[in-house]
């Protein structure tokens, strides 16, 4: 049997639908790394787990026992699996030992002296057996986030679930919090973990989700999703490609107003200045060359600029839509003088292609 | 006259440290037992004031906007001379009902802020460890609010302390009337008055030692 099934999972929130149809089996000891960009849905899905977020339809079980059922004893169900948050969320009336013994002698019936060697012993393990008696308030992040990390282990949970553990963290404390998921995960405790580590997911993980387009779409093997993605929105992501677009209509456009654009684009994502100014050179070169010798004089004109820059690659790449006449810049006799620009132009890109479909010219450059 | 003459006469002759004793009782005893209704109307109204019901909510959103903009003397006045003036009800027990309410209005409001201003993500934390709704409430979310209200919640009481000064009004004699009555026997207005306002400054301060004490204690076992 497996340990987490969910059958065609929906939520919206108002009108706005975050996951649609969504199916997902997890295997006893299976270590998930869920990754997709911002509002992708992959928060509202863990919570779903714990049905912090009531799904519109679907069914979840956990452990066989169906959480989404109307009668179903959700509280007993939820100690079977325990959250870690972004924020903590630690009990900030309560000393760490307080946190950490409230639930399982409440709840489990455990004694109080048991539950505090049970603490000591997974606190000693996480190295913070000296903070026992510390308020949360006076911990760093990464050592309330280790402590809330011990918190759910207390109830020996059967899969965690970790929603983003180090997003809220400084870059300095990552490490200590990452380095107790491994620990764990070298337990082969069942975990589900949203994450924007990228390398920790590579390793900790046995299956990596990718979720867009409200559910999950695609997953595989770690080395499947990061090292050769197969879709194009996982392929985007994992190369981290950023765009800029820019659309010209007229003339007599602002050039200055279309440098300034790809400046700060440039500058946003760490562009060095030499690429930001050939990015920049490109374009000019390709409006006024496309300008002249697709249009007739005093034709309206039409050009929609598409650039993108791949953070892993380090790679951009000019696309530009023109409508008008056929007309390949890249074919012209080098040695014109008229055509001086698109000379320098070839030299500097790695390749250039055009293509001419549907009464437009397609130029894609790759710097 | 020399001034110890000018306080025997106020205070003693005539036994009428007796009767400051007697005011200071009922103004004292009037606070106590506002607070303590006023209190448990307050927990009440803020749980009406947090239903899912927009009615409930409207009615108890109501009930604190009005009572927490009218003077609480115009309630007294309009409870003991206008609603209840048939009923022959004891003057100190309409006094008593007219501050609880104002006071429960004063902590509804105070309560509702206090639990907004805790954190959700600890319940969401509770209850993803196995704890119910209300114990989420009781062990989490509760103990938490109190320590908001606390600061707030004494400046109410002494607050309440202040306003009893006016049931004067309404033919009750408390501390302020008996401070009132001594200095015009007297014709010492100065002097009177001056120590009665001390009397209340003393009041005002046990109640700031009572809480002190009670945060000491609680820093003492922790």
């Amino acid at each position: 049997m497996s340990l987490i099934e969910v059958k065609g999972l929906t939520k919206s929130f108002g009108s706005l639908e975050v996951l649609k149809d969504l199916n997902l089996t997890v295997e006893e000891g299976e270590r998930i790394a869920i990754i997709g960009s911002s509002g992708c849905g992959k928060s509202v899905f863990l919570r779903s787990l714990e049905l912090l977020e009531e799904p519109d339809s679907g069914q979840i079980f956990i452990d066989g026992k169906e959480i989404t059922a109307k009668n179903a004893k959700v509280d007993h169900i939820r100690r079977s699996m325990g959250m870690v948050y972004q924020k903590f969320h630690l009990f900030s009336h309560m000393n760490v030992m307080d946190n950490l013994c409230l639930a399982p002698v409440r709840l489990l019936g455990m004694s109080r002296k048991d539950a505090e060697e049970k603490a000591m012993d997974l606190l000693r393990q996480v190295g913070l057996a000296p903070r026992a008696h510390d308020f949360p308030s006076v911990l760093s992040g990464g050592q309330q986030q280790r402590i809330a990390i011990c918190r759910s282990l207390m109830m020996e949970p059967k899969v965690l679930l970790f929603d983003e553990p180090t997003s809220a963290l400084d870059p300095t404390m990552v490490g200590e919090v990452l380095a107790v998921i491994r620990m764990l995960a070298k337990r082969s405790l069942t975990m589900l973990i949203v994450t924007h580590e990228m390398n920790f997911a590579r390793e900790v993980a046995d299956r990596v989700l990718f979720f867009a387009e409200k559910g999950i779409y695609e997953q595989g093997k770690p080395e499947e999703i990061f090292d050769a993605p197969k879709k194009p929105l996982t392929i985007a992501f994992i190369n981290k490609i950023k765009h800029f677009s820019y659309a010209i209509n007229r003339r007599d456009f602002d050039l200055m107003k279309f440098h300034g654009g790809i400046q700060t684009f440039g500058e946003k994502y760490g562009l060095k200045n030499n690429q930001i100014m050939r990015l920049q050179l490109c374009c000019e070169e390709m409006v006024m060359d496309m300008m002249e010798n697709c249009y007739e004089a005093g034709e309206d004109v039409s050009l929609e600029f598409t650039i993108t820059y791949a953070e892993s690659t380090k790679e951009s790449n000019i696309t530009l839509l023109c409508g008008g006449k056929n007309y390949n810049p890249f074919t012209q006799i080098e040695d014109d003088d008229i055509h001086l620009g698109i000379t320098i132009l070839k030299k500097m890109a790695s390749s250039c292609e055009h293509e001419f479909s549907d009464g437009r010219n397609k130029i894609s450059l790759c710097l | 006259m020399s001034l110890s003459d000018k306080l025997y006469r106020i205070f003693i002759s005539g036994g009428s440290y007796l009767t400051i004793l007697k005011g200071l009782r009922t103004t004292v005893a009037i606070s106590l037992a506002s607070v303590i209704l006023g209190t448990l109307l307050a927990c009440l109204i803020c749980l009406l004031r947090t239903r899912k019901n927009a009615v409930i909510r409207n009615i108890s959103a109501a009930y604190i906007a009005f009572l927490r903009g009218t003077p609480v003397l115009t309630l007294l006045l309009l409870l003991y001379y206008g609603v209840f003036a048939r009923a022959g009800l004891p003057s100190a027990l309409v006094a008593t009902f007219t501050f609880a309410l104002n006071f429960s209005a004063h902590v509804a409001e105070l309560l509702r802020t206090s639990i907004s201003a805790t954190e959700k993500g600890q319940v969401e934390a509770a209850r993803t460890l196995g704890f119910s709704r209300w114990e989420a409430f009781r062990l989490i979310t509760l103990p938490q609010t109190l320590e908001i209200a606390k600061p707030v919640y004494q400046s109410l009481i002494v607050n309440l302390i202040q306003w009893t000064s006016v049931v004067g009004y309404v033919t009750i004699t408390d501390l302020t009337r008996v401070i009132n009555n001594i200095s015009s026997r007297t014709m010492q207005p100065f002097i009177t008055i001056t120590i009665g306002m001390f009397i209340y400054l003393g009041l005002s301060y046990a109640i700031y030692g009572i809480f002190a004490l009670m945060n000491m204690k609680k820093k003492g076992a922790a």
